[in-house]
C-alpha cells in the first residue's frame, strides 16, 4: 500500500481553506468527464431501448422468426444470415437478445417506478412528521437494507398465488411472472428513494412557504403532496435512476434462479440459465445476455451519478 | 453499557420471533404440502391412509396453532427433521452455515484487502486519473451480474485453461484439492463485492480527510504519511465496520448465487435447494439463521464502534 | 495500534483457515473407484422414500430377494430359488377367513429359501427373523414406512427353520413369485429401536442415526462414511458372499451441476458418471464428440416413458380425432435424429420394445401433417385465420401445454413440439411450474387443462392399472389417489387390466397384452413421445458395467465390474 505524499492532500486541503472548492481548471475537468460519461450513458440507453422496440423490425430485416425452431440449424456461430449466431434451439441470438431486452427493460422501469413511489411516500412521511415515526421508519429502512434480501425473495417468490386468494384465470396467465416480480422488487427497492427523499423533505420542511401553509392550516398529507414533493423530484429522479440498475440486476438474478421471468418468455436473465449447462459447448450463449445486463447496469448507474451531480449542488462541494 | 446491550439483544429476539412467524406462514402458502409429494410417489397410497398421515403430521390443524406448536418445539431445541436428508434440521444447517462463512469470510476480507487501500489512494489524489480508474473499477463491480461473473470465470479458468474445477467441494481428504475448489467462488463472490466496498472506503476516507484534525496535523507539521497512519486509518476503521454490518446482507445474497453456481455446500445453496425441495423445517431455519447472522453482525458492529471511537458510548 | 491488531486478526483467520482445509494425505494405494451422480439419497432407509439415488448406492450394500435382471427375466439374488407352481414350491390355495382377494379368489403359498451364506456385515447371518420383522414394519398403521402394496398383499408368513419361509399373498397374479420390493431390514439392530416407538421409527432408524454400523449391511460393500449432501464412501464388506468386488472401496460424490459433474470428471476427481443420474442425452452426446478417445459412453434406453397426458375432459380432446390429429402432426424422428442422434427411440405406446409383450404390429403414427389436417377438418377444426384453426362457433384451437421448468432437454422438446403444432393451425401456450408445484399439485390434483409432458418409469409387464383403470382416477371424493390423470375411462381396457395380472398362461397373456396396447394406440390418451435413454459414461479401463435399462440399478451387478489396463 502506497502512501501518498503531503502534496497532493495539501494541495487540495489548500483549496478548501482558500473557501472555493477546487480550482476553475479542476472543477471543469470534472464536470466535463462526468457529464460526458453520463451523456454517452444516456445516448447508449436510448438506442437499447429503441432496438428492443425494434426488435419485429429486426427480425423481418433479417429474414428470420424469432421464435421458429429450427433444429438443423442449433449452435451456429456468428453468420450473414445469424449476426451473432443461433441459440440451441436454432433461434436467431440477436433477435432473442433484443425481445429479452424488452421483458428486462420494461420489468426494470416498471418496478423501479413501483418502488419509487413506496420509497417517496415513505421518506415524505418520515421527513415531514418527523420525530418518533422518523426514527422508527428509518430504523425499518435500515432492517431492510440490511436483511439477506435474496432467501426471502426466493420463498416469496415460490408461493402459490391461488393460495392467498388470487382468482385462477389470473394465476395462469402468462403474464403473471411479470406482475409478481415488479411486485417483488418493489416490496424492497425503495430504500434508496425512502432515504434521500427523507433528506430533501426534512430540508424544506423549514422553508417559509411550507410554515406558510401550515399556518394557513393545510393538512400535512397536502403539505406533503402539493407543496413539498414538487420541490424534491429532483432527488427522487436522481434517487429512482440510480436504483434502476440494482433493479434490473434483481430481476435477472431471480430469472436466473428460475423464480422471476418464466421461459418461453424471454429475459436476459433467464437466457442465462440454460446456457450455463452449455458453456461446454457454446459458450458464446451465456457471454452476450450476462454482457448486455452489464452495460445496461453499469449505463444507468452512470447516468444517475451524472444526475445527481448535475441536479445537485451541493454534491460539487465536497464528494459523493 | 449492560442495559444497551439488553435492549439491543431483546430487539433482535422480537425481530427473530416476527421474522420467524412471517416465513412460517409465507411457507404455509407454499403449493403442496408433504403429503402431497408422498401421495405422488407412492400410487397405492389410499385417501384413509393420506388423511390419517396428515393428522400424524399435524397438517391438519390451522396454521397458527401449528406454528405455535413449532415455536414450542423450537424453544427447546428442537427444529425438526429435514424432510430431504432426514437428519435433525441443525445437523445440516450448521456445517453448511460454517462453509458459507468460510466462503464470505474470505471474499470480504479479500475485498477488504484491495478497497481499503485503493479507496484511500483515491481520496487522497481526488479527480486525478488514479481516482478515475479506481471510481471505474468500482462502478463495474457493482454493475456486474455476479451469476455472470461466475460463469464467466468458469468459462476461463475451467472450460478454456482447465486449471481450476468448475464447481463441487472436493471431498475433505486432500487439502490442497479442498482449496482449488475454493478459489473461484472466492474470486467471485470477492469481485462482486469489492466494487460497493471501494466507493464506501473513498466517500469514507475522503470524509475524514476534511475533518480539523487532520489539517491540525498537517499544520502540525506531520507529512502526508504520518497523518494517514496514524489518525486517518484509525477513523477509517469505523466505516469497515458499519460495511461489514451493511454488507452482510448483500455478501449473503451474493454467496447464494455463488454457492448455487459452483455446487458450494452452503447456506445459501441449501436455503434454494430447501425452497424448491419443498424441505420446509430447512428453508424456515436456514432462513431465520441467515437473519440471526445480519442481526449479530449489526450488533457486533455497533458495539465495534464504542470501542473504536471513544466519543460516542451507549447508556 | 488498531491497524496492527487487525493485521494479526487477519493472519490468524487465514491460517485456521489453512488449517482446517488440509486434511489427511491421501489414502496408500487401495483400488478406489470414485463416481459422479446428480443427486443425493434423501434416506437411508432401504423402505422409505424410494428415490433412484438411493437404489444406486443401497444396491452396492443389499441384494434384494428377487429382482429383473438385463434380459428383463425375474431370478432370484438373495434368495435360493424362484418359487414356482410346476416346482411344488408355490401352492394355490383358498383363502382364510376374513382375508379378501382378488381375481378368483385364491391365494398362493409361496415358499423362499435366504441363502445359507448370506450374513450381515457384523456376522449376524440373514434370517427369517429378518423376514418377519421387515413383514411387521412394513404392515404398521403408524409408522410411516410407506405403504406398499406387497405388505398388504400378504396375511401371513410361516417359517419353517431361520432361512426357510412360507409367504401367503392374497391373490395369484402371473408374476406370483416377485418380491421385488421386500427389502429385509435387519432385526437385530432395528427391531428394538421400531418396538420402543413405532410412529418415531422412521426419525429413529440406524439408517439414518448411525449408517456407518456393519450390521445394516450384507452386500458386497457397506457405507464407512456419509457427508449429507456431498457423498457417500463404501467399503468391502468382509461377509459377503458372492464374488469378490474388484474395488476395495467405492465413492460416490454428489454434484448436483452437469457442468461441474463433466469437469470432475475430465479432472480425474472422479472416475465415472453414473447413467442413473448423470448427464443429459444432449450433453452426454456432446461430451462423446469431445472426448470419446479417454471414455466409453454407453446409452441404454430403459422403461422411462417420456410421453404427454392429455386432459380428457377438456372437450377439445375429448374428440379422438384431435388427439389422433395431434400425435399425426408431430416429426417424433426428426426430433430423435437431430436431438439425440437416434438414441431415443420413439414411443407408439405405453410399453416398451424391449418388453417381451411388446406388439411390434400396433398402430403407428408416422409424421403425417397432410392426415393430421384432415382429422382436425373432419372434427370441426377447419376455419383457419391468422394461422389458427377455428370451429364453427369461433372458438380458437388452443390448448395449454405443461411441464417441468428447470429441465433443459424436456424445455426444447416443448418448443419444438409448440412449433410442429403451429405448423397445424394449433395454438398451443407453453407454460412450466417447478418440479414440486408440478408434480404435488398440478398433475396429480388434474388441475392442468391440456397438456401435461414428463415420464413414468416402471417395471418389466407391468400392468397400467394406476394410470389406465378408470377407478384410479384422482379426485377429491377418494383424496386424490390413482395416477389415471389422463382421466381415461374405457369398459374394455378396465377388463383387460384387471384379468392380465390374473392370467398365468403366457401365450393368452401375450394376446391381452396386444389387445391392450391396440386398445391405447387407437384411442391416444396420451401421445407417446420417446424412451429417454440413460448415457453411462466410464473410463476406458472399467469393464463389465452393465445397466438393465430398467428400475433395477447397474450395482446390483457391481461385483461384475473389472479394471483392465489402468
Amino acid at each position: 500500500m502506497t502512501i501518498p505524499a503531503g502534496k497532493g492532500l495539501l494541495a487540495a486541503e489548500a483549496a478548501q481553506a482558500r473557501g472555493t472548492a477546487l480550482t476553475v481548471r479542476q472543477i471543469f475537468w470534472r464536470r466535463f468527464y462526468r457529464h460526458r460519461l453520463a451523456f454517452c450513458s444516456l445516448v447508449f440507453l436510448v438506442l437499447l431501448g429503441l432496438a428492443s422496440a425494434a426488435a419485429p423490425l429486426v427480425e423481418f430485416a433479417l429474414g428470420v422468426d424469432g421464435n421458429l425452431v429450427d433444429l438443423f440449424a442449433a449452435k451456429q456461430p456468428p453468420s450473414a444470415g445469424h449476426p451473432l449466431g443461433t441459440d440451441e434451439l436454432g433461434r436467431d441470438l440477436l433477435v432473442r437478445l433484443l425481445y429479452g431486452g424488452r421483458v428486462s427493460l420494461v420489468v426494470g422501469l416498471a418496478a423501479a417506478l413501483c418502488a419509487a413511489i413506496v420509497g417517496t411516500l415513505l421518506g415524505l412521511t418520515a421527513g415531514y412528521y418527523g420525530g418518533r415515526l422518523d426514527g422508527l421508519l428509518m430504523r425499518f429502512t435500515d432492517g431492510v437494507i440490511a436483511l439477506p434480501i435474496l432467501p426471502l425473495l426466493i420463498i416469496l417468490a415460490a408461493i402459490d398465488l391461488g393460495k392467498i386468494g388470487l382468482p385462477q384465470a389470473l394465476v395462469g396467465s402468462e403474464s403473471i411472472s411479470l406482475y409478481r416480480i415488479v411486485f417483488l422488487i418493489a416490496l424492497v427497492g425503495w430504500t434508496t428513494v425512502a432515504r434521500l427523499v427523507r433528506g430533501a423533505t426534512l430540508s424544506m420542511k423549514t422553508r417559509e412557504f411550507v410554515r406558510a401553509a401550515e399556518a394557513l392550516g393545510a393538512s400535512a398529507p397536502r403539505i406533503m403532496l402539493v407543496h413539498i414533493l414538487p420541490n424534491v423530484v429532483s432527488p427522487i429522479i436522481v434517487a429512482t435512476t440510480l436504483s434502476v440498475g440494482g433493479i434490473i440486476l434483481l430481476e435477472s438474478v431471480l430469472s436466473f434462479l428460475g423464480l422471476g421471468i418464466q421461459p418461453p418468455l424471454p429475459s436476459w436473465g433467464n437466457m442465462l440459465t440454460s446456457a450455463q449447462e452449455l458453456i461446454w459447448d457454446a459458450p458464446a450463449l451465456a457471454v452476450y445476455p450476462g454482457l448486455l445486463i452489464f452495460v445496461t447496469v453499469i449505463a444507468f448507474n452512470f447516468l444517475g451519478d451524472g444526475l445527481q451531480d448535475a441536479l445537485d449542488p451541493r454534491a460539487l462541494q465536497g464528494e459523493d | 453499557m449492560l442495559s444497551y446491550l439488553t435492549r439491543r439483544l431483546t430487539e433482535s429476539f422480537l425481530v427473530l420471533a416476527v421474522m420467524s412467524l412471517l416465513i412460517y406462514l409465507l411457507i404455509g402458502l407454499m403449493p403442496g404440502d408433504p403429503i402431497d409429494i408422498m401421495i405422488f410417489s407412492d400410487p397405492e397410497m389410499t385417501p384413509a391412509e393420506a388423511a390419517r398421515l396428515r393428522v400424524l403430521y399435524g397438517l391438519d390443524q390451522p396454521i397458527l396453532q401449528r406454528y405455535l406448536a413449532w415455536l414450542g418445539n423450537a424453544l427447546t431445541g428442537d427444529f425438526g427433521y429435514s424432510r430431504l436428508y432426514n437428519q435433525p434440521t441443525l445437523d445440516i444447517l450448521l456445517p453448511r452455515l460454517g462453509n458459507t462463512v468460510i466462503l464470505m469470510g474470505l471474499s470480504f476480507i479479500l475485498a477488504l484487502a484491495i478497497a481499503l487501500p485503493a479507496g484511500i489512494y483515491a481520496a487522497t489524489r481526488p479527480q486525478s486519473p488514479v481516482d478515475h480508474a479506481i471510481n471505474l473499477v468500482a462502478f463495474a463491480g457493482i454493475s456486474m451480474p455476479p451469476f455472470w461473473l461466475a460463469i464467466l470465470l468458469i468459462i476461463l479458468f475451467a472450460v478454456t485453461l482447465g486449471w481450476l474445477p468448475a464447481g463441487g467441494m472436493g471431498d475433505g481428504r486432500d487439502g490442497w484439492d479442498d482449496l482449488r475448489h475454493l478459489v473461484l467462488p472466492v474470486l467471485a463472490l470477492t469481485i462482486a463485492t469489492v466494487g460497493g466496498v471501494i466507493r464506501f472506503m473513498r466517500a469514507a476516507a475522503i470524509e475524514t480527510l476534511r475533518q480539523d484534525y487532520v489539517r491540525t496535523a498537517l499544520a502540525k507539521g506531520l507529512s502526508g504519511r504520518q497523518v494517514v497512519i496514524g489518525h486517518v486509518l484509525r477513523n477509517a476503521m469505523i466505516p469497515v465496520v458499519t460495511i461489514l454490518a451493511l454488507q452482510m446482507g448483500n455478501l449473503f445474497s451474493g454467496a447464494l448465487i455463488t454457492e448455487q453456481i459452483f455446487a458450494y455446500l452452503g447456506m445459501g445453496k441449501t436455503i434454494y435447494d430447501a425452497v424448491i425441495g419443498n424441505d420446509y423445517n430447512v428453508a424456515l431455519v436456514g432462513l431465520l439463521l441467515a437473519t440471526l447472522t445480519t442481526l449479530l453482525a449489526n450488533l457486533l458492529a455497533d458495539l465495534a464502534y464504542s470501542w473504536l471511537d471513544p466519543r460516542i458510548s451507549y447508556q | 495500534m488498531r491497524h496492527f491488531i487487525l493485521t494479526l486478526i487477519l493472519a490468524a483467520g487465514l491460517l485456521a483457515t489453512a488449517g482446517s482445509l488440509a486434511g489427511p494425505s491421501p489414502a496408500a494405494a487401495a483400488e478406489e473407484l470414485r463416481i459422479g451422480i446428480s443427486q443425493y439419497p434423501t434416506t437411508l432407509h432401504p423402505s422409505r422414500e424410494p428415490s433412484v439415488a438411493k437404489s444406486y448406492v443401497a444396491s452396492m450394500t443389499r441384494r434384494p430377494m428377487t429382482v429383473y435382471d438385463q434380459q428383463w427375466e425375474l431370478i432370484c439374488m438373495l434368495c435360493t430359488e424362484l418359487p414356482s407352481i410346476e416346482a411344488g414350491t408355490a401352492v394355490p390355495e383358498d383363502l382364510p377367513e376374513g382375508v379378501e382377494g382378488a381375481g378368483d379368489g385364491r391365494g398362493i403359498a409361496l415358499t423362499y429359501t435366504i441363502r445359507p451364506d448370506a450374513t450381515w456385515g457384523d456376522g449376524t447371518p440373514v434370517s427369517t427373523k429378518d423376514v418377519l420383522f421387515t413383514w411387521k414394519a412394513g404392515r404398521h398403521p403408524t409408522a410411516g414406512i410407506g405403504n406398499l402394496e406387497l405388505f398388504r398383499r400378504i396375511h401371513a408368513i410361516d417359517v419353517i427353520d431361520n432361512k426357510t419361509f412360507v409367504m401367503h399373498a392374497d391373490r395369484i397374479s402371473f408374476e406370483y413369485a416377485a418380491i421385488n420390493d421386500f427389502r429385509i431390514l435387519p432385526a437385530h439392530i432395528e427391531e428394538a429401536v421400531f418396538d420402543a416407538a413405532p410412529e418415531d421409527y422412521r426419525n429413529r432408524t440406524a439408517f439414518d442415526t448411525d449408517p456407518t454400523k456393519r450390521g445394516l449391511y450384507y452386500g458386497p460393500y457397506r457405507i464407512t462414511e456419509i457427508v449429507p449432501g456431498s457423498r457417500v464412501v463404501l467399503e468391502r464388506n468382509d461377509t459377503w458372499w458372492g464374488k469378490p468386488p474388484a474395488f476395495d472401496r467405492v465413492t460416490v460424490l454428489t454434484i448436483e451441476k452437469t457442468t461441474a459433474l463433466e469437469a470432475n470428471l475430465l479432472s480425474g476427481s472422479i472416475d465415472m458418471i453414473s447413467g442413473e443420474l448423470g448427464l443429459t442425452l444432449d450433453q452426454a452426446l456432446a461430451f462423446e464428440k469431445r472426448h470419446g478417445d479417454r471414455f466409453n459412453v454407453i446409452y441404454k434406453p430403459g422403461l422411462l416413458y417420456e410421453h404427454i397426458d392429455l386432459m380428457l375432459d377438456n372437450p377439445i380432446l375429448a374428440d379422438k380425432r384431435v388427439r389422433q390429429a395431434l400425435v399425426y402432426a408431430l416429426d417424433r424422428e426428426a426430433i430423435n435424429e437431430r436431438l439425440f442422434e437416434g438414441h431415443q427411440p420413439i414411443a407408439h405406446t405405453s410399453i416398451s420394445p424391449l418388453d417381451w409383450v411388446y406388439y411390434k404390429d400396433v398402430k403407428k403414427y408416422p409424421y403425417d401433417p397432410a392426415k393430421a389436417a384432415e382429422l382436425l377438418n373432419a372434427a370441426g377444426w377447419s376455419q383457419l385465420r391468422g394461422g389458427i384453426r377455428y370451429n364453427a362457433a369461433g372458438e380458437p384451437l388452443q390448448l395449454e401445454f405443461m411441464t417441468t421448468a428447470g429441465s433443459r432437454v424436456r424445455e426444447l422438446v416443448q418448443q419444438v413440439l409448440q412449433s410442429q403444432w403451429k405448423q397445424l393451425g394449433i395454438d398451443v401456450r407453453v407454460r412450466n411450474e417447478p418440479p414440486r408445484v408440478f408434480f404435488g399439485q398440478t398433475v396429480h390434483e388434474r388441475r392442468f387443462t391440456g397438456l401435461v409432458m414428463f415420464a413414468w418409469g416402471s417395471s418389466p409387464e407391468n400392468a397400467p392399472r394406476s394410470t389406465m383403470h378408470s377407478e384410479e382416477i384422482p379426485a377429491e371424493e377418494n383424496g386424490w389417489s390413482g395416477q389415471n390423470y389422463t382421466g381415461f375411462k374405457n369398459a374394455e381396457m378396465d377388463e383387460l387390466i384387471e384379468a392380465i395380472n390374473l392370467e398365468l398362461n403366457r401365450a393368452n397373456r401375450e394376446q391381452m397384452w396386444h389387445r391392450l396396447q391396440e386398445i391405447y394406440a387407437e384411442e391416444v390418451p396420451a401421445i407417446p413421445l420417446y424412451w429417454r435413454a440413460n448415457p453411462y459414461i466410464l473410463p476406458k479401463w472399467l469393464k463389465g458395467v452393465r445397466p438393465t435399462g430398467q428400475q433395477a440399478s447397474s450395482t446390483l451387478w457391481i461385483e461384475d465390474w473389472t479394471v483392465e489396463g489402468r
